[in-house]
């Protein structure tokens, strides 16, 4: 029975076609659109596989062909990160990709790191060895004095419920590099990433947001338009640069900083965009939206795409903003401004 | 288009589409996307249904051929 049954199953692989643009709906029952709260937006189980199969085509060679954008952001993430004069014991990543940031690690800046990825493929990509000098995990490091080495650790987890993973005030740094445009109640994890994080603890992330593709978002809403006569979502809305700041404010971070940074990269037509958006696990995951999309639009949206945005080369650009915030936990050693009227120095003579 | 043709063929077909869309097509693509430009702040259907039934019919022809 097994044999025949494999060979049911086989036969009914081969008959799905090799790849999908529209992902596959996969939700599972708590993401119903008329039954959750107002914060559901995106589908996190099909988001999970989308992110599985990414990592599992040809052995993770696609995947690692697309790491270009995560890569360069990981960089100038990093910058914000050394410009921090403290170094940390053990940082957590949150929604660590296979671990673009922690990567970029110093073993005198941070001796440990807790990669956190929803993604367990994702998440395991990378062997220990391709992290700061580390050869096999904890056991060895200590084997090894671990004086120069930054310490992997990985859990499977959701970052949208973080503290199921991670004891309340337990972190010492938590830094999130491109996961938090995925989750669906950013003010909560927001939350719950001050609560993970012990007193002066710092927060540092950066997320896609604002004008990220708005090109291939108005091509083929353009090419619905006019080839079917109505819309449906094919990009992500994004978090506005302005709101993050009240965000953090409303979570109780202090101190903040934000400030945001274009990426734009060019590409021969919207097809390879698309290739690569679904090789770095960046298909679409909004609730709602259509499994298939008609070769039609798609062909439809391709030619407005490079007639509306195309560069004159003949190849099409791709805007990435992201947004970077720092916030800190609310300390008794933190500066604070002085009480209202306790100046002494009356401005009018110093102007 | 049966499935197991398709996945016997060395391109997949959306990768033939790709290509003809934006190379084997690019003129007709083009016209169709300069209708569209033109008047991109009031869409509506089948404004560009002319240019696009030109593009399709070019798409058509070229998906038939076999590489």
């Amino acid at each position: 029975m097994p044999l025949s049954l494999r060979h049911q199953l086989r036969s009914l692989a081969s008959r799905v076609p090799s790849r999908n643009y529209a992902a596959v709906s996969s939700s599972p029952s708590q993401t119903n659109p008329y039954t959750v709260g107002p914060y559901q937006v995106f589908d996190r189980n099909a988001k999970r596989l989308q992110r599985d199969r990414a990592v599992a085509r040809d052995g993770g060679d696609r995947s690692r062909t697309v790491d270009y954008i995560r890569d360069e952001i990981a960089e100038r993430m990093m910058e914000r990160f050394m410009d921090i004069k403290r170094s940390f014991n053990t940082v957590l990543d949150l929604g660590s990709g296979p671990g673009h940031f922690s990567k970029l690690l110093e073993s005198d800046k941070a001796k440990k790191t807790v990669m956190l990825e929803m993604s367990g493929k994702t998440l395991h990509r990378e062997p220990d060895s391709e992290f700061e000098g580390t050869s096999s995990g904890i056991q060895r490091v200590s084997n090894l004095n671990g004086q120069d080495i930054v310490q992997v650790e990985r859990i499977q987890g959701d970052e949208e419920n973080l503290l199921q993973h991670i004891e309340r005030e337990s972190q010492e740094a938590v830094l999130s590099c491109l996961s938090l445009h995925w989750v669906n109640d950013l003010p909560g994890v927001l939350v719950q990433i001050r609560e993970s994080l012990k007193p002066d603890g710092l927060f540092l992330g950066a997320m896609f947001g604002g004008d990220t593709l708005f090109e291939l978002r108005t091509s083929l809403q353009l090419a619905e338009a006019e080839r079917e006569g109505g819309l449906s979502p094919h990009v992500s809305p994004m978090t506005d640069t302005r709101d993050i700041s009240n965000l953090l404010g409303r979570a109780g971070f202090t101190l903040l900083t934000v400030d945001t940074d274009e990426v734009k990269v060019g590409y021969p037509s919207m097809w390879e965009l698309m290739e690569d958006l679904q090789d770095m696990g960046e298909s679409n995951a909004v609730i709602g939206r259509r499994a298939r999309i008609s070769p039609d639009t798609l062909a439809a949206a391709s030619a407005i795409y490079k007639e509306l945005h195309g560069n004159e080369d003949g190849s099409i650009p791709a805007t990435f903003q992201v947004i970077y915030m720092i916030g800190w936990k609310p300390a008794d050693s933190q500066p604070k401004p002085l009480e209202r009227g306790s100046g002494k120095v009356n401005l009018k003579e110093v102007l | 288009m049966s499935a197991t043709g398709a996945a016997s063929k060395p391109a997949r077909p959306i990768a033939r589409l790709a290509y003809h869309s934006t190379v084997t097509c690019a003129a007709q693509a083009s016209v169709y996307g300069k209708c569209i430009t033109a008047s991109y702040l009031d869409v509506s259907k089948d404004m560009c249904s002319a240019e696009f039934a030109k593009f399709k019919a070019c798409l058509r022809e070229s998906m038939k051929k076999r590489q």
